[in-house]
């Protein structure tokens, strides 16, 4: 199968903690790729990496055979890496116009942005909200601008970082159909979850991470019969792994 | 209809100012105004980077370059000012590209001071550089009317030249704050990182924003000093008049909007004039007492600065565009 995003030996060091360490794995294309991971096992300090916006310490990431290693973020992003943030953080602007700031970067024209980017609205169903102020949304809702501001950026690997989480269960049944809709348009897609039953749900693939390091990969049904996951969330040490 | 109401209103303010001069011929209002009308550009150009959450309090150094460049060129070398425009222009964007190293690298209020001690650095170079700038002494621009030379006999050709630079600097500042830049800037100002992870390469939006932000504090300096006929470095790199008095304007009308700078610059500049000359012989310093004290009270209570208090104003103005667009 045709790999998007290969990730070799990656490693960030924060003083003595070592955040990543030597995490390698990769991402096909067209898929739907979990990762999970009990708190502080390094999740979002590797979609930073990825996207750049931290410098590892060593190690290598490369999208279609390109090295992204050194790249500023925004070069990273012209080339396929798009991503969400944990805690949501929209501009203070109007609904559009936090859509409209990625697509500046293709158009030009306010016009011609302001016509894609109610385009992508009408994706995540935020058409109405249009002129509203992010602050008057909901939470389900600001999460759905973060994927509405990524998607702008023509991305052809998303890397989603909690989009679900905090929402309530019929925001989840709500917003979990987006993300396989966005992988259908041909978005590959990294995401991270702690709501279990969601990411079995729509993930082919999940890895697994744990102090750092990558302590297994599968499909959803391997993954969850790990021994070493099985002790990683259960909080023991594990014994081989 | 409300936009022919807003035209109407933009048509009657702009006759009325153009017939200020013809009104009053007192020298004291005519200068009030074209006061104002220096400080609204001179404000307006500082909130350039503020789009981006810049904050500066060097723009002396801008101000002063542009000042000296024209300054020097016509009184040592008997260059035509208008030339001096552009000298002075070009000074003060080297200016920036200096100070955009620090800009770029140091966040929050480590910029800002890294933009006080480049001014402070300027100031200390233009007492010293004798040979260039006079010393402390400064130098006098020779009174030689004509327009050739910016200068004049009477104050109304300022006062037109005043007003005109305000009107231009306004619309630059609406013009960037609508177009990309202005958009990549009011991202990276909400979260730098969240602007970078989606393609926006800040470094060069902030340095943009300061390109033009320094450009335009030079060339309206470059009229100022033709205006006011002397420039010695305490007056053309002061700390007070051009770094704190456009950033005290930026934050009291509304920082980082287009018509904050507007607000703000109408209200504190006859104050700032008033506080300095007043209070300003009972004790030296006393006006920043009452800058300290207005500058708390905005920040805890208006934040958003005197043009928040106005935004009911545009809102309602903002939905009819959108509605306009929707038909
Ligand atoms: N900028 C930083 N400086 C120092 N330490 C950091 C920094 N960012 C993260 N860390 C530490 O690195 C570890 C991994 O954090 P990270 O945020 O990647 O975890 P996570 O898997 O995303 O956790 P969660 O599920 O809670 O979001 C944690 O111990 C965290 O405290
Ligand atoms: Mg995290």
């Amino acid at each position: 199968m045709d790999d998007l995003l290969v990730v070799r030996n990656l490693t960030k060091n924060f003083g003595g903690l070592a955040a990543v360490s030597e995490v390698s794995f990769e991402v096909r294309r067209g898929e739907i790729l979990g990762l999970i991971g009990p708190n502080g096992a390094g999740k979002t300090t590797l979609f930073n990496l990825i996207s750049g916006l931290l410098a590892s310490n060593q190690g290598s990431i490369k999208l279609e055979g390109e090295d992204l290693t050194k790249m500023p973020p925004y070069r990273r992003s012209a080339m396929g890496v798009g991503r969400t943030f944990q805690v949501v953080r929209p501009f203070d602007m109007t609904v559009l116009e936090n859509v409209m700031v990625p697509i500046f970067a293709h158009y030009k024209s306010a016009k011609e942005a302001k016509g894609k980017a109610y385009e992508i609205l009408e994706m995540v169903r935020l058409e109405n909200m249009a002129d509203s102020m992010p602050s008057s949304l909901t939470l389900a809702q600001r999460k759905r601008i973060e994927v509405a501001r990524a998607l702008a950026t023509k991305p052809k690997l998303l890397l989603l970082d909690e989009v679900l989480a905090g929402l309530n269960p019929s925001e989840v049944a709500e917003n979990l159909p987006l993300i396989r809709q966005v992988r259908d348009s041909g978005v590959t897609i990294l995401f991270i979850e702690h709501l279990m039953d969601a990411m079995m749900a729509i993930s082919e693939r999940v890895l697994v991470m744990d102090q750092g390091a990558l302590i297994a990969c599968g499909t959803p049904d391997e993954v969850t019969s790990d021994q070493c996951v099985i002790t990683a969330y259960l909080g023991e040490e594990a014994p081989e792994c | 209809m409300r936009t022919n109401k807003i035209i109407v209103a933009a048509a009657i303010l702009a006759l009325g100012l153009l017939a200020v001069p013809l009104y009053f011929t007192s020298t004291f209002i005519l200068h009030m105004f074209t006061l104002v009308f220096f400080y609204i550009a001179l404000t307006a150009a500082w909130n350039i980077p503020a789009f981006g959450g810049k904050f500066s309090l060097g723009h002396a150094a801008f101000f002063g370059l542009g000042a000296y460049a024209a300054s020097i060129l016509y009184v040592k070398y008997g260059i035509s000012p208008l030339i001096g425009i552009f000298a002075g222009t070009v000074c003060a964007m080297l200016g920036g590209v200096i100070l955009s190293f620090p800009l770029i690298r140091l966040k929050g209020p480590f910029f800002t001071l890294a933009s006080i001690a480049f001014a402070e650095v300027l100031r200390m170079v233009a007492i010293d550089w004798r040979s260039m700038t006079n010393g402390s002494v400064g130098l006098n621009i020779p009174f030689k009317p004509g327009w050739l030379n910016l200068t004049f006999t009477s104050g109304m050709p300022f006062y037109y030249i005043a007003l005109g630079l305000a009107v231009l600097v306004i619309l630059l500042a609406w013009w960037i704050r609508s177009s990309a830049l202005g958009y990549h800037l009011r991202a990276a100002a909400a979260d730098e990182d969240a602007a970078k992870a989606l393609g926006i390469n800040t470094a060069k939006s902030h340095f943009f924003a300061l390109m033009w932000s320094s450009g335009l504090t030079g060339m309206i300096a470059v009229f100022y000093v033709f205006y006011n006929y002397v420039l010695e470095p305490g007056t053309a790199f002061s700390m007070d008049l051009f770094s704190l008095q456009p950033a005290m304007n930026g934050i009291i009308g509304g920082m980082g909007t287009v018509w904050g700078p507007v607000i703000g610059a109408i209200i504190m500049t006859p104050l700032g004039e008033f506080l300095r000359f007043y209070l300003g012989t009972i004790q030296q310093g006393l006006n920043f007492v009452v800058y300290g004290l207005m500058l708390i009270a905005v920040v805890n209570f208006v934040p958003g600065g005197i043009v928040s208090l106005m935004a009911p104003w545009f809102k309602k103005k903002k939905s009819g565009e959108s509605s306009a667009r929707d038909n």
